[in-house]
């Protein structure tokens, strides 16, 4: 059988859909460089996806990376990311600036900033990001900062967590 | 004196370590060792199975024979059907009984595929997939089984366990003999596009027509080998199938204005068809450029406004398949055309709804014949007479015939997103004639065997009917997010497919990439082309198993690899390579001896201190944080601009796992190291792939390039 990531697999009985292998995975990186008093923060996408969670959310017909591309698409991304996407650190909310975003064979990069932190002891994290249509969504957050390395996977049941060394 | 030093210090130690020894004893271990031979892993090579990967002199493979009347009854969306099989018995063993497949029973009421699914919740679902979850009258699927019986009509005893029957033999089946029985059966067939499945009826309002793309529709025999014995795992749905090859006689009765497309050849065309089809057929069977239309678009949309009463029935005489599909429809338009494959015409065709043009039109037909070339040339000519590729949207394979997805919207125009994607589906299932309908593996037991090799071939025959083709599954750089990611959702490659997590990395991504480095890293291309053709060859139409496949892969090519299916395929460890340190030494030659001078200065340059004769020697330490082994592939480049590549076999990684150190000696001065530059290793860190350290990561680089 075959392959591709066409149907929304919500929990439907696997006898049922021919696309089960069909997987709902985001990848946030987050680092943070000291020297530069900078959260950066990478997050990838498969682009099908976010195009339907920004079609029904907002009712709008993205056609993300074609000739017929909605206009001012950042502006929706904007939106999105900032109701699904919440840090804190050191307990304190903050902010992102959205850099922009890039597209990479099936999935969308956004690059986001949180500027001036001088110290980071905790990042506290919550991304809901796809996990409203996709129940099976999966959030896997990375965290650098020098060498050291911290990950955590979040869903839509546990949408949030904290990243401490 | 240095030699009584030498006894006293011999003394000491040889003391020490004994009274070291009094206090701990010190611990084995097995062998660990990366790149250990994996005898322990495979099974014991014997006459029906060759150290080689090749079958033996003993191999022997069953026989299964049927001739089947098949009725569709469209008005009510029904399979009614009687056959005849005849089991050959070729193996030396006796058998008491025999086990036939019920694939339909994973759509019973009562099946337990359901109940093994666990659910939640969701905050908001679709109607569509509300509908297809909680359905507001479950679909009574499942087969209906009138009768079981001996050839004489007497009944034949027989034991159903969900979606599998044991048949109780009269008498026991000896080595070497047939057995004949009959069944007779009728089904309900599920509308595919409302709830799902491989198989079954898309419905269209305008004109109240279905499209039928119907297959696991008949009781089939399980496979009886020296592997598994009887492969009578339940089919819960997802792990697709195990079965025998056999001749196929079938007659399918039909509408008469249907257009059907079916396994096998077809005997009787002037019955079935126009005299004008034949007339396009025949020119069709001339026509190597581009697709004939056999029946326009003009006249399926005209044949679909009415409905005949009468009927026709197709007859198909298929030799030497592991299986019988078809698809039916008064509203498909049809398109041929003849490939070449070796001086051998063989027919691409393809049946679509006008829903489905001009998409299919432009491509359906010419991807169905690049992948019969492209396939051909990689394993072995394509050996039956044709392929056909239909609008079944979904995406399964079946012999000879495969139902694929994509459809332009409504006023004709269609995304690359959906051109490629149906190109790629289409391409994919027509490939599975190689895997696994002719190389013949057990899909039940290994989803990669089939998914994942055919997944890696489809990735040749992509490029070559567009060398542009926007592949995103195969490639390493593709497979690195699923790879580096949470471990605990991750399965080796050797998992049984109803337990893998991520069915479509697992089974079809990561052995798809594992084999592209094997061709494009490890091996190179002549090596892995004639071991991997050899296998194809081999295990043409009978059953190979993964150790079969390993074993031919080593055995044609010369290249020990079990360090390979050890890493990639038993495990799921991530590649990470980087450079941890490098150091710079000049030369000096000081009477018989050359000295080596560290040069500390900072950077890959040297300082004034080296003199002309000196070569520019740098030891350069390599960590290993990934737990696989692999080639370490080194760009050097030079300050003036140049570079040169370096490949060190993985095998540098035999006596220490997480790092080692090799000198680069080279008389031009270096600027820049990189590791694995072409993304040829699927590295899940390259952030340590580059000396001097890269100060910018993927989100400065993108930064600069958005802010200037």
């Amino acid at each position: 059988m075959k392959i591709n990531r066409s149907c929304l697999i919500l929990f439907i009985i696997p006898l049922l859909s021919f696309s089960a292998h069909k997987y709902y995975l985001s990848l946030t990186q987050i680092e943070y460089r000291s020297e530069k008093k900078s959260v950066q923060i990478t997050i990838n996408v498969f682009i099908d996806d976010i195009e339907t969670a920004l079609n029904r959310d907002y009712n709008i017909d993205l056609k993300l990376h074609t000739k017929k591309e909605l206009k001012d698409n950042n502006v929706y991304f904007l939106k999105y990311l900032k109701e699904k996407l919440h840090f804190k650190i050191d307990n304190i909310p903050k902010e992102f600036n959205y850099i922009g975003k890039e597209y990479e064979g099936d999935l969308v990069y956004f690059y986001l900033e949180i500027e001036n932190i001088k110290e980071v002891n905790s990042i506290e994290i919550q991304n809901k990001i796809l996990t409203k249509h996709f129940l099976e969504q999966q959030n896997l957050i990375k965290y650098k900062d020098g060498d050291k390395h911290k990950s955590i996977l979040l869903t839509a049941k546990n949408d949030k967590g904290l990243l401490k060394h | 004196m240095k030699r009584i030093t030498l006894q006293l210090l011999t003394v000491f130690f040889i003391g020490a370590s004994v009274f070291a020894q009094e206090k701990i004893t010190k611990q084995g271990h097995t062998n660990q060792n990366k790149f250990k031979q994996l005898k322990d892993e495979l099974a014991t090579p014997n006459s029906q199975r060759t150290a080689s990967g090749a079958p033996g002199v003993n191999y022997t493979q069953q026989k299964v024979d049927y001739i089947m009347d098949i009725v569709l009854d469209d008005e009510h969306q029904k399979i009614t059907g009687k056959e005849t099989i005849l089991y050959h018995n070729n193996s030396k063993d006796e058998l008491a009984y025999l086990w036939v497949q019920l694939d339909q029973n994973v759509r019973a009421k009562n099946s337990k595929s359901r109940d093994i699914a666990p659910n939640k919740i969701p905050e908001v679902i679709n109607k569509k997939w509300f509908d297809r979850s909680f359905p507001s009258t479950p679909f009574d699927g499942g087969f209906n089984i009138m009768s079981v019986t001996n050839i004489d009509g007497s009944k034949l005893s027989h034991t159903i366990n969900q979606t599998m029957m044991r048949i109780d033999l009269p008498k026991p089946l000896a080595s070497g003999k047939t057995f004949s029985f009959k069944i007779e059966w009728w089904y309900n067939i599920n509308n595919h596009r409302k709830d799902g499945g491989r198989s079954g009826f898309e419905h269209f309002t305008e004109n109240n027509n279905n499209n039928y793309v119907i297959a696991q529709f008949f009781p089939r025999l399980c496979v009886y080998d020296n592997v598994e014995g009887w492969q009578n795992d339940q089919f819960w749905g997802r792990s697709e199938f195990a079965l025998e090859f056999g001749d196929y006689t079938v007659n399918i009765t039909t509408p008469k204005d249907h257009m059907l497309g079916a396994t096998g050849v077809l005997q009787n065309e002037k019955e079935v068809l126009t005299k004008n089809e034949l007339n396009r057929l025949s020119i069709a069977r001339k026509t190597y450029d581009k697709p004939v239309l056999i029946r326009t678009q003009q006249e399926a949309t005209k044949i679909e406004k009415t409905k005949s009463k009468e009927t026709k029935t197709w007859k198909f005489i298929a030799k030497n398949v592991r299986d019988y599909a078809f698809a039916t429809s008064r509203k498909f338009i049809w398109d041929a055309m003849a490939v070449d494959i070796n001086g051998k015409s063989v027919m691409a065709y393809s049946l679509y709804s006008k829903e489905a043009n001009p998409l299919y039109g432009e491509h359906s037909t010419r991807a169905v014949a690049q992948t019969l070339k492209t396939y051909s040339k990689y394993t072995f000519d394509y050996p039956y007479h044709k392929a056909i590729s239909v609008d079944g949207q979904m995406g399964m394979e079946y012999p000879q015939i495969c139902f694929n997805p994509g459809r332009p919207e409504a006023d004709g125009t269609y995304s690359d997103r959906v051109k490629y994607r149906m190109i790629k589906v289409t391409i994919h299932e027509v490939g599975h004639n190689f895997f696994p309908m002719i190389v013949n593996s057990d899909e039940r037991q290994w989803t990669w065997m089939d998914e994942g090799l055919n997944s890696y071939v489809e990735m040749l025959a992509e490029l070559a009917y567009d060398k542009n083709f926007p592949i995103t599954r195969g490639y390493p750089k593709n497979i690195v997010k699923y790879m580096s990611g949470d471990q605990s959702k991750i399965a080796p490659i050797m998992t049984k497919g109803d337990n893998v997590y991520e069915f479509g990395n697992n089974a079809y991504g990561k052995p798809a990439t594992a084999l592209w480095i094997l061709r494009e890293t490890i091996m190179g291309h002549d090596l892995f082309d004639h071991a991997f053709r050899t296998y194809s060859q081999r295990w043409m139409f009978k059953h190979p198993t993964p150790a079969d496949f390993f074993r031919s892969m080593e055995d044609a090519s010369g290249v020990d690899l079990d360090w390979f299916w050890r890493g990639w395929f038993y495990s799921t460890d991530v590649n990470d390579i980087g450079i941890k340190s490098v150091k710079k030494y000049h030369t000096k030659i000081v009477g018989d001896n050359v000295n080596f001078i560290e040069d500390k200065t900072e950077g890959l340059g040297f300082g004034a201190k080296k003199g002309k004769n000196s070569k520019y020697h740098y030891e350069i330490t390599y960590n290993k944080p990934g737990g696989l082994v692999m080639p370490i592939i080194v760009q050097f480049t030079y300050t003036d601009g140049s570079s040169e590549r370096k490949v060190y076999p993985a095998q540098i990684w035999r006596y220490n796992d997480k790092e080692i150190t090799k000198v680069f000696s080279t008389s031009k001065e270096l600027s820049k190291i990189i590791i694995d530059p072409n993304q040829e290793t699927a590295d899940v860190d390259t952030s340590n792939n580059n000396w001097p350290k890269e100060s910018k990561n993927q989100f400065e680089k993108f930064k600069s390039k958005i802010k200037g």
